[in-house]
């Protein structure tokens, strides 16, 4: 079951960071055609997520502290190495002071902080 | 079709056919009679036209004219594309399934494609892409499906100018319509646009593989894998169908059968290897592209 439960968490944090990355491109441009993509690829990660973390122990309430921590971290780092990444390679106006925010936000909205 | 007979005809009994024309059918029975006729069209009215040697029906004499109950409407037949073999019972189930979502929604056309079109029964959910403008309630038709038929469905709703946008931008709309099966015929001019932050944006998704190899399925597996190599096929301009992926996917992957990713037997550290290698080179190739020429707007 612990295994089962760090399995879901390991899911739930790719989905997540999948939605963030997404959420922060699409801030950074114009191009509606590309952005309705952004926004589209977002929504459909977090739904994943959402349905990822209905599953992981205690459901309706906040998660330990350790568990938030980690989680917290490792959702961070994903999504800054992801950017940062993108940007050596020639993306331009990615927000990184943008991750912070919508990480709590996030988290905060599917009940784990 | 209309069906005429005198007043005084019992409609009960039923009548033999005796003699048959281009415009109608006779029935007689004694001196009963009943004339299934199409409408005509004329210039000031329109008619009805009976055989001039008839046993009744006189000059002079009244009859009912009314609606004949139309007959079963024949079955149209599909469109295939690309599609070697199907079951028969599969042939019955995508009717059915036409036969719903026409009755529940105005759609321009309906596409079946994925797995339900492969051979055997190895197959979780039928893929059902409708064509439409209009709205379409596309749970409740998931639910008549899976009451009426007992399969799982899952309905995609695109608009004509969707449904042309991404087949010229993305690798997995092309890969979807070259096998399917369509109530209507396909008829779609594409040029190809690479939109490279497009592509960027689909390739991330296949990045999870190599993040989450020990949890994912097989099929989970299949499915990141045969993103990231249609992509890679894509960038190069090449034609994509399930036969070529595949093909591609067994060479860059060095396996025997792609099956071997979907029931998940395959060698980790090797597997992992080869498709890091993929992964990075196809990045790098829509990175260098990003670079170059479409800077953000």
């Amino acid at each position: 079951m612990v295994q089962n439960r760090n399995k879901l968490i390991d899911l739930f944090i790719g989905n997540v960071s999948n939605s963030i990355i997404h959420e922060i491109f699409e801030k950074s441009i114009d191009d509606e055609n590309i952005s309705s993509r952004y926004e589209k690829e977002l929504t459909t990660s977090f739904n994943i997520a959402k349905k990822y973390r209905e599953k992981i122990n205690p459901i309706d309430r906040k998660l330990p502290d350790k568990d938030i921590e980690c989680i917290k971290t490792k959702i961070t780092n994903k999504i800054r190495s992801e950017l940062l990444l993108r940007i050596s390679k020639g993306y331009e106006n990615i927000d990184l002071d943008l991750i912070e925010e919508l990480v709590n936000r996030r988290l905060k909205s599917l009940k784990i902080l | 079709m209309l069906n005429i007979s005198p007043i005084s005809t019992k409609l009960s009994e039923c009548p033999t056919p005796t003699e048959l024309n281009q415009r109608s059918i006779l029935y007689e029975k004694c001196c009963k009679m009943e004339l299934i006729a199409k409408v005509s069209k004329g210039s000031r009215m329109d008619q009805v036209y009976i055989p001039k040697h008839r046993p009744g029906l006189n000059v002079g004499s009244y009859v009912v004219v009314k609606q004949l109950e139309v007959l079963e409407k024949v079955q149209e037949k599909p469109y295939y594309y690309n599609i070697k073999y199907i079951e028969p019972i599969k042939l019955e189930i995508i009717n059915k399934i036409f036969n719903i979502i026409n009755k529940n929604g105005i759609v321009d056309n309906i596409i079946i494609t994925g797995s339900f079109l492969e051979k055997g029964f190895n197959f979780n959910d039928i893929d059902i892409i409708t064509i439409s403008n209009n709205k379409i309630d596309s749970k409740y038709i998931e639910n008549l499906i899976k009451t009426n038929i007992g399969i799982k469905a899952h309905l995609i709703l695109l608009s004509n100018k969707a449904i042309i946008e991404g087949l010229a931008t993305d690798p997995l709309y092309n890969l979807m319509l070259s096998e399917c099966i369509s109530k209507k015929r396909l008829i779609y001019k594409i040029k190809k646009k690479i939109n490279y932050k497009i592509l960027d944006l689909h390739l991330l998704k296949s990045k999870s593989l190599l993040d989450n190899f020990d949890i994912l399925s097989g099929k989970e597996k299949y499915s990141l894998t045969r993103n990231m190599v249609s992509i890679s096929l894509f960038i190069e301009n090449k034609k994509i169908n399930y036969e070529i992926l595949n093909k591609e996917i067994r060479m860059l992957l060095d396996l025997k059968n792609v099956d071997e990713i979907k029931q998940n037997r395959i060698n980790k550290k090797s597997f992992l290897k080869n498709y890091n290698k993929i992964y990075k080179k196809t990045f790098n190739k829509i990175m260098k592209k990003i670079k170059n020429g479409s800077k953000q707007k």
